[in-house]
């Protein structure tokens, strides 16, 4: 038989709900999902749990049909849940012990382990992960298996990522009345690099951008290793909001005009002027300069990317990502993004469709949903050694 | 005084805060001062008292739990903030080995750290009769706090002591030899004299300075200078290291009789017995005739051969980004255009809303 997984976001400009699949042959497929348009949602935090709730049940009625459709009857019990917002924060914490007979042994590697989850956060704040980096014994960095070797300190240097308990007890509590468990919160940012990376990009750095319509999160991984992680308050709703601002327009208007018609380059080739469809019957339509309405779009998403920019300098990564930016979540869909953040950032970009998960061929921007496909990488590895989610789907009949 | 306020005394544990009250009553008024424990019943009369672990050990102490005192000391090391308001430069005294001070001096040191505050730790470490648990205990500790201090000396009790013949007059030897040498360390920073050493350049000195051994002897008589360069180059504690001598610190304290050929007479003595690899000799001196008429005290610090590297990390706990933000004047633009974000948490980066328009903030003019 085999081993199901959910994954349920409530971004802000919509709530997914995905179920993972693990194949014969092992390979993992996203076998089903439904979206709709989130409504109450701000900046990746909810405001309004009543429409939160209402738009996790539209997104469990819609699994349901689309699984009798297929032929199964199925009723999900709980689901991991996909987080993002500028409430995450990540930051280094070493573990550290002595080694006590010269030469690290498994003693002392189970200490370091157990002093490197020591790091105390307040009690508002709720951690992601704890992200594995690298050891050090003495003076000697960058070590990947320390055992056997000599000296007298032996550290394990982590990153711990953390949130908003609130927020996430915000989603909880949304999800408890639409019946919906939460398993875990994971981070949709390094679920995106999970799902979109090779293992070679990670060991000759590389950075991925999840641009979401609220927020924007950043993986960095370095020789191999998560080096860094966060999230800017700035998302592809931002785009739509200077948009709307600018051309006196409604915030579909605006939507429409930033999928549609805009350019994150100015003077690219193409209508210079761009009609903009009248908001009621009662409104004409009327055009836009195209220049104009590629000037806004660039300088809202330069100014993302010089906060990107400016975060990774302080850190010195910059200049260490040889593997380039990826980009996914909805914003990765903007025209001409890649190019600008090639520009911008100065490294070579792709737009991260998901490697290690099928099943979203026909998508027709699969990077959106990278962070979904790598909560299913996560759940799958995390329910190796228990018993499939099958436990929490309530009866799965074929019928 | 340089900044009385600038130096903190902080003894840890029962061992520690004897040692720290020895120092306050030798040094007098001016002295800052806490002692940090997990037992609520020590906490003297006089004391700037910190109780550590009160939720879990409910003020009884650590019970000789090494464990125990450091779990309470992670309970409670956030109290020690406000303790530090003003503070550059914290002494350490504590006792190793087993208790509140095995287990809670290295949580300290590492919230000093983390605050920006370099220590100097001088702890005892536990007699040889007391076993190789405790001599263990102790070793694994003093390598994480030499990780996390600014400068740390160790010292054998063993050595401290001599051959005392009960125990209870070998810790109290131990005690008053410890508060004697820090009280010593104490004037000389605290109460200029010629040669003077201030708390900053003390905080330079050791702020990655490492282990190092140290040592305070006094004399009076003809002969004192002589005597006091005897004593050094024989004391027990400084005839033992780990590593050749990189650095030398000599406070010489002395009444108003001192003489300058004194002064070069326990310099020379120093010099010639530890400084023939030391890339640096620092000579203080104080004259406090109300303290030390007719006779010389010298309190001599060795660091050994820096084991620390330059890196800037922060050993041992959360690693501060010292980097700092670039920050640019915000532009006046006021709320307009927030629109949809009118109501969520504002995205601020460099004084600027994120959440405004762009090319609002931005003054980009756009042909419709």
């Amino acid at each position: 038989m085999s081993n199901f997984y959910a994954a349920l976001e409530i971004g802000t400009t919509r709530t997914v709900l995905a179920i993972g699949e693990t194949e014969t042959g092992g390979r993992l497929k996203m076998t089903c999902h439904a979206e709709i348009p989130s409504t109450g949602v701000r900046k990746s935090q909810i405001l309004d749990i009543n429409q939160a709730t209402s738009s996790i049940k539209s997104v469990l009625s819609a699994i349901e049909k689309k699984q009798l459709e297929a032929g199964s009857k199925i009723t999900l019990g709980n689901a991991y849940l996909v987080v993002s917002g500028q409430h995450i924060k990540a930051g280094p914490f070493q573990g550290m012990v002595p080694i006590e007979g010269a030469k690290v042994g498994t003693e002392e590697l189970d200490a370091v382990f157990r002093s490197s989850r020591t790091m105390q956060i307040p009690k508002d704040r709720e951690f992601l992960d704890i992200v594995d980096q690298d050891y050090e014994v003495d003076s000697l960095r960058g070590i990947t298996a320390p055992r056997g070797m000599s000296g007298r300190i032996l550290k394990l240097n982590t990153l711990q990522i953390h949130a908003d308990k609130n927020r996430i007890d915000d989603a909880r509590t949304a999800a408890d009345a639409a019946k919906l468990e939460i398993r875990e919160p994971l981070f949709a940012a390094t679920c995106a690099a999970e799902a979109v990376l090779e293992e070679h990009e990670k060991r000759n750095g590389v950075l991925v951008l999840d641009i979401g319509g609220g927020s924007t999160g950043y993986a960095v991984y370095s020789d191999g290793h998560l080096a860094t992680t966060g999230v800017v308050g700035v998302g592809g709703d931002h785009v739509t909001n200077d948009i709307a601002h600018a051309f006196q327009t409604t915030n579909a208007q605006a939507e429409q005009l930033k999928t549609e018609s805009a350019s994150a380059i100015i003077g690219t080739p193409g209508e210079t002027r761009v009609k903009v469809p009248g908001s009621s019957p009662l409104m004409e339509s009327r055009t836009i300069s195209r220049r104009a309405l590629d000037t806004v779009v660039n300088a809202r998403l330069r100014e993302l990317f010089a906060v990107i920019r400016e975060t990774l300098e302080d850190q010195d990564l910059l200049n260490r990502l040889h593997a380039g930016a990826v980009l996914t979540g909805g914003g990765a869909a903007m025209r001409d993004i890649d190019a600008l953040v090639q520009r911008e950032l100065g490294m070579p970009t792709r737009t991260g469709k998901p490697i290690h998960v099928d099943g979203l061929d026909g998508e027709k921007n699969p990077a959106s949903f990278a962070a979904m496909a790598g909560a299913i990488i996560y759940a799958s590895r995390n329910d190796d050694d228990k018993s499939s989610i099958l436990s929490g789907l309530i009866g799965r009949f074929f019928t | 005084m340089s900044d009385s306020s600038s130096m903190m005394l902080i003894g840890i544990g029962g061992g520690g805060s004897a040692i720290a009250r020895g120092v306050r009553r030798a040094f007098g008024e001016g002295l800052r001062f806490l002692t940090i424990d997990t037992d609520a019943a020590t906490a003297a009369d006089g004391d700037e008292f910190l109780l550590i672990g009160g939720d879990r050990l409910s003020g009884r102490g650590s019970g000789g739990d090494v464990v125990a005192a450091r779990l309470a000391a992670e309970d409670s090391i956030d109290s020690l903030d406000p303790e530090m308001e003003g503070v550059r430069l914290a002494v350490i005294v504590t006792s190793l080995g087993g208790g509140t001070g095995g287990g809670a001096t290295l949580e300290t040191v590492k919230r000093l750290d983390s605050l920006g505050i370099p220590s100097i730790v001088f702890a005892t470490t536990p007699f040889t009769f007391e076993g190789e648990d405790r001599q263990r205990s102790a070793r694994g500790v003093m390598a994480m706090i030499e990780e996390a201090a600014g400068a740390t000396f160790f010292v054998p009790l063993d050595k401290l002591v001599g051959n005392a013949e009960r125990f209870d007059d070998a810790m109290r030897r131990a005690v008053d030899t410890m508060a004697s040498a820090v009280t010593l360390f104490w004037r000389l920073v605290e109460k200029p004299g010629y040669l003077r050493l201030d708390a900053e350049r003390i905080r330079h000195l050791v702020a990655k300075a490492g282990r190092g051994r140290f040592a305070a002897v006094s004399s009076q008589g003809p002969e004192r200078a002589r005597d006091i360069g005897d004593m050094l180059t024989r004391a027990p504690l400084l005839t033992t290291g780990s590593g050749p001598v990189r650095a030398i610190l000599c406070g010489v304290l002395a009444g108003d009789d001192l003489r300058l050929s004194e002064i070069g007479t326990i310099s020379e003595s120093v010099r010639s017995a530890f400084g023939n690899q030391a890339t640096s000799f620092e000579l203080a001196t104080v004259n406090d005739e109300d303290t030390f008429s007719g006779r010389i005290s010298t309190v001599l610090l060795l660091f050994e051969a820096n084991t620390k590297d330059d890196s800037g990390e922060s050993p041992g706990g959360v690693i501060a980004n010292k980097r700092k933000k670039r920050v640019s004047k915000p532009l006046g633009v006021g709320p307009q255009g927030r629109g949809r974000f009118n109501n969520a948490e504002p995205t601020i980066w460099n004084n600027e809303d994120l959440d405004i328009p762009t090319f609002l903030r931005r003054g980009i003019n756009l042909d419709i």
